[in-house]
Formats: structure tokens, C-alpha cells, sequence
């Protein structure tokens, strides 16, 4: 159900939950995020309030809390609407944070893409430090915080929070192994706090109206409101905020899709779902809620999406590991020789799906572990005339 | 007259500080005004960040964003992702590609364009879309994208 509180028309006072966040103890707030029942928005999932109590009980002089703004997967823009309109709300959850576990410090890598909405984060950043909301001593407490903004370069794994943090710190963005994790060891070996956007938006609305009402406004044993980024075939492409655990069908209903071939929901990395299937929920035991969310209609070539976005994944693979490195060019040829017809046996396609599961149990990051997904649902799922093909090409070879 | 990469580089490093941390910000300004980066900002930045040239080199060659080739003094970077390209942007490409007669990542003969293609840019519910110097144009429409690249100095 449509559920609006990040992009409600009244929004509280900026800086009202932090300030409430202040008269608590820091431990009192980590608490209530584990109550509210919060778990990350960029798409991980992990839940809030434990990661805070991690990095919380870390022992370390310099901690920092980093805000993901690196949405890159394909499809999702919701990042984007919150930076251009709340960026204070932003920083706010980011000041939150910090005084939960701890720190002083936060930084907002900004992927490139979103580089002209540098003005606007600094804007919210000045407004906040001029209402004594960010600096040093704030509200004549013994808490300092304050925000930077670094811009990322142009790379999708970067999204990936160790990958993020290598970034900042100034190399290619390789993800890391794990352990360590960033809450122990994290920007500079320091305990870090990774949270996305979204996340640290909805944490001044948690603080002020409460873990239980937060956690009423998911459906079933699902928590908070969720924000989903539509576009594709629809009349009104845009950003939407539901309660989490919502079926597909609602969303779909509010960005008006009338004709439903399939729908790729959590981007090229999530999951492609046929349009007779949509009453599935939106959650992180359902479909990937990460928050994009593209529908395509009865005149779409699934496998011309396939393609794309093999090609995609082709070019973001960082190349550290071998199973996507490699993995991933075999499933774009893969996808060519199935639509040419030119796989030559069951045998050969039955390789590939071996290859699809190889990607998914042994890569490093989430990148490989998900590439291939696409792959698995679009040529099971979509694909029968290719096996057409392929019987026709059988025979053509046998006479 | 475009400044030296040196003199862009030590101006950077006075807002950013010399420490490896900063190189990603170093290079996006370099980057940016120059249009890529060229040996000589590699070198010094390596100079004053006290790193190897292949340590900062590593870093140009990974992010899509930096060339260490020479471009146009203006960069077009279309979006390819697939809700883009439902709404038309190959059509697009297309426009730009024949009225200025290079293939994406090439340059045209005078320096003033280059014209690459990019993984989404965030812009999907104005789709078709692409960033012109960084700045968004959206809702594009093959006459539109000429009309606002041929505008460009």
C-alpha cells in the first residue's frame, strides 16, 4: 500500500530528530533502531541497528559513518529525488549515526554521475551548520560532527561498500575480502559505518515517531516504508514509497503498467519476474526490494534485454576474481549464440548454467554472485522460441 | 588556454591535501578541465602524493569517468542501460554519431566532442537521457540532442 514518510508533503522540522537523538543515549538509539526493526535500503538488507552496535562497540578514538550515494544499478533513481530534496534530512541521519557509534566524521561519496548535485548537498551542509546542527560542540554538547562529500569516478562495484571504502581511500574500487568488515575495519582500517541514502533518511523519522511505528508501517513481519524507482513501459514512470512487503501488482498499479511482459525487479542484478506472477510481495524475503524496478511490455525482446545487460556486467566487472572476470564474457557470448541459434547442443546450454551457479557460490562480491541471474530467469524463463531455434538448427546439422 | 596539468594539479592538492586519499578528487578536477588526463598530471601527482606513477595510473585506467587519452573539450556521455534504451536512445546516438561524424569514444576532428556511451545515469523515468559536461538533459529526442550539442562552444 502507498505509504508516504521520507517523500511525505509535511516533513518534520530539519534537524528535529537529531536534536531529539541528543537527549538520548547513544545506546538508547542504537536500541531503537534494533526495535524499529530497520534493515539497510541500498538492497544487502543488513539490519541497522546491529551494524551501529558493531561499529558502537568497536574500540577506536576515529570512527566514520559513510554514506552510499552510488546508486548504479540499472534502473534505480530514488537516490537521486532524495539527494535533490533532502539532502538535510540526509545528513541529519548521517549525525544520527554518529553519535550512536561514536563519530565525528562523515563522508558522502557521491557517485560521478551525480556530480551536479554537489551545489545541493553543500547547501543542506551550510544550512545545517548555520542552524548549529553540524561543527564542533553542537548544541553544547560534548558531540562533534561534520560531513564531506567525495566524488566517486565512474565505477558500479563501487557500490559495493568495500569496494566503496578502497575508493575513498583513494585506489581502484576492488572489493575486499570479509572478514574483516567495515564496522570493525572499515575507511582506514577504522571502524566505519556504510549506510545507504535511503537508510539514513528514514533514521531522523524513526527517532522522532518511535521504533513500533516504524515497524507498523511494513506489512507482516516486514518493517518501514520502502522506496521504488519505476520506469520502462509505464504511463508514470517515478518514485513511489510503499510499505514494504507490498505485492508487485500495487506498484505496477501506481505507475500505470497495462501491458506486463516480465518485470526486472532489483535491477540487472535482481530478479526477472513474468507478468502473470506479479502478486509476489517486495521485500527481503520476497522480490529484491533494492528499489528498481523496470516493465516491459508484450513487444519487448527479452533476450535484446539479456544482451544488454550482459554487456553491462561485462564492463563493470572490476576483474579481481576469476569467476566473474571470465564468467561473465562466457554468458555474453552464451546469450549471442543462443539467439543466433548457434548453441550446439543441450549439453553445451547445460554448461552454462553450471558456469551460472560456479559465478554465484565462488565470486567475491555481490556483483558476481548476482550477474548472472538475469541470465537464469530471462533464457528459463523467456526463451522457448530459442529452443525452436535450436531444434531447427539440430536438424539443419544432422542432414 | 587551457591551464598545465601541473598547475591544476598543485591547485587541487591545496584544496584536497597530498595524501592518497585525495587522488580521486585530484584527477576529477584535471580530468574535467582538461578533458582527460595527461602524462604530465600522473606524474605529478604521483610527485606530490609521494606514490608510484603506476599506483595513480592503476586509478585513471580503472574509473570509466577518466580518459588518459585526449577528448573534445566537451563530453557527451549517452546513457545505453535498458530503459534508455526502450525510450530511444539508439536513435539518439545515432543522430549525434552521423551529424558529427564520429563513433562513440571518438573525437571530432576540431576537439570540440566527444561522444561515449555510459551504464544508467540515474535518469530512467526521463529516459531518454544523457549528460552533457556532467549536467543532465533529459525526455532527448534525436532533434533535441543536435540542437543542444551543436549550442556547445
Amino acid at each position: 500500500m502507498e505509504k508516504k514518510v521520507l517523500l511525505a508533503e509535511e516533513q518534520p522540522e530539519f534537524g528535529a530528530g537529531f536534536l531529539k537523538a541528543l537527549t538520548m543515549s547513544p545506546a538508547d538509539v542504537v536500541n531503537l533502531m534494533k526495535d524499529s526493526g530497520i534493515r539497510g535500503r541500498g538492497g544487502a538488507g543488513f539490519p541497522v541497528g546491529f551494524k551501529w552496535e558493531l561499529a558502537s562497540a568497536a574500540v577506536s578514538e576515529v570512527k566514520f559513518v559513510v554514506c552510499n550515494a552510488d546508486e548504479g544499478e540499472p534502473g534505480t533513481f530514488k537516490d537521486r529525488v532524495l539527494l535533490e530534496n533532502y539532502s538535510e534530512r540526509l545528513i541529519e541521519g548521517m549525525a544520527v549515526a554518529g553519535y550512536s557509534i561514536g563519530s565525528s566524521i562523515g563522508i558522502i561519496y557521491l557517485r560521478a554521475e551525480y556530480s551536479y548535485l554537489m551545489p545541493v548537498i553543500n547547501k543542506a551542509r551550510e544550512r545545517m551548520t548555520a542552524n548549529g546542527l553540524l561543527g564542533k560542540n553542537i548544541q553544547n554538547t560534548e558531540y562533534t560532527f561534520d560531513v564531506e562529500i567525495r566524488l566517486g569516478a565512474g565505477a558500479y562495484v563501487c557500490g559495493e561498500e568495500t569496494a566503496l571504502l578502497e575508493s575513498l581511500e583513494g585506489k581502484s574500487g576492488l572489493p575486499r575480502n570479509k572478514p574483516p568488515y567495515p564496522v570493525t575495519s572499515g575507511y582506514q582500517d577504522m571502524p566505519t559505518v556504510v549506510n545507504n541514502v535511503e537508510t539514513l533518511c528514514a533514521i531522523p523519522h524513526i527517532v522522532l515517531n518511535g521504533a513500533h511505528w516504524y515497524a507498523e508501517l511494513g506489512l507482516g513481519e516486514c518493517s518501514g516504508t520502502k522506496l521504488f524507482s519505476v520506469s520502462g513501459d509505464v504511463e508514470r514512470p517515478g518514485v513511489y514509497e510503499l510499505s514494504m512487503g507490498s505485492p508487485l501488482k500495487e506498484l505496477l498499479g501506481l505507475a500505470g503498467a497495462v501491458d506486463v511482459q516480465a518485470v526486472q525487479v532489483g535491477g540487472a542484478s535482481g530478479r526477472t519476474v513474468s507478468g502473470s506472477d506479479l502478486d509476489q510481495p517486495l521485500s527481503f524475503k520476497g522480490l529484491p526490494p533494492g528499489g528498481s524496478v523496470i516493465v516491459f511490455n508484450n513487444s519487448v525482446e527479452m533476450m535484446g534485454v539479456l544482451e544488454n545487460f550482459m554487456e553491462f556486467f561485462v564492463h563493470e566487472s572490476c576483474g579481481q576474481c576469476t569467476p566473474c572476470r571470465e564468467g561473465l564474457p562466457q554468458l555474453q557470448r552464451a546469450v549471442q549464440d543462443i539467439v543466433s541459434g548457434d548453441v550446439g547442443s543441450m549439453e553445451e546450454l547445460k554448461n552454462y548454467f553450471t558456469l551460472t551457479e560456479v559465478m554465484k557460490a565462488t565470486s567475491k562480491c555481490g556483483l558476481g554472485q548476482t550477474a548472472a541471474n538475469c541470465f537464469v530467469d530471462i533464457v528459463t524463463g523467456f526463451a522457448e522460441f530459442h529452443h525452436e531455434n535450436y531444434q531447427s538448427h539440430r536438424r539443419g546439422s544432422d542432414e | 588556454m587551457a591551464r598545465r596539468a601541473e598547475e591544476i594539479v598543485t591547485e587541487a592538492v591545496g584544496q584536497f591535501g597530498n595524501s592518497r586519499e585525495s587522488i580521486i578528487q585530484i584527477l576529477t578536477r584535471v580530468n574535467n578541465e582538461l578533458s582527460y588526463v595527461p602524462p604530465e598530471a600522473v606524474s605529478e601527482i604521483a610527485a606530490v602524493t609521494g606514490l608510484t606513477e603506476a599506483e595513480v595510473f592503476s586509478v585513471v585506467s580503472f574509473y570509466s569517468f577518466f580518459s588518459s587519452r585526449p577528448r573534445g573539450r566537451n563530453i557527451i556521455r549517452i546513457c545505453s542501460t535498458i530503459s534508455c534504451a526502450m525510450a530511444g536512445q539508439g536513435e539518439i546516438l545515432q543522430a549525434l554519431t552521423d551529424e558529427f561524424g564520429v563513433e562513440p569514444f571518438e573525437t571530432t576532428e576540431n576537439n570540440r566532442i566527444t561522444i561515449e556511451t555510459t551504464p544508467c545515469i540515474g535518469l530512467c523515468d526521463q529516459a531518454p537521457a544523457m549528460l552533457v559536461n556532467g549536467e543532465p538533459h533529459v525526455k532527448l529526442t534525436p532533434e533535441r540532442a543536435c540542437e543542444i550539442v551543436r549550442r556547445l562552444k
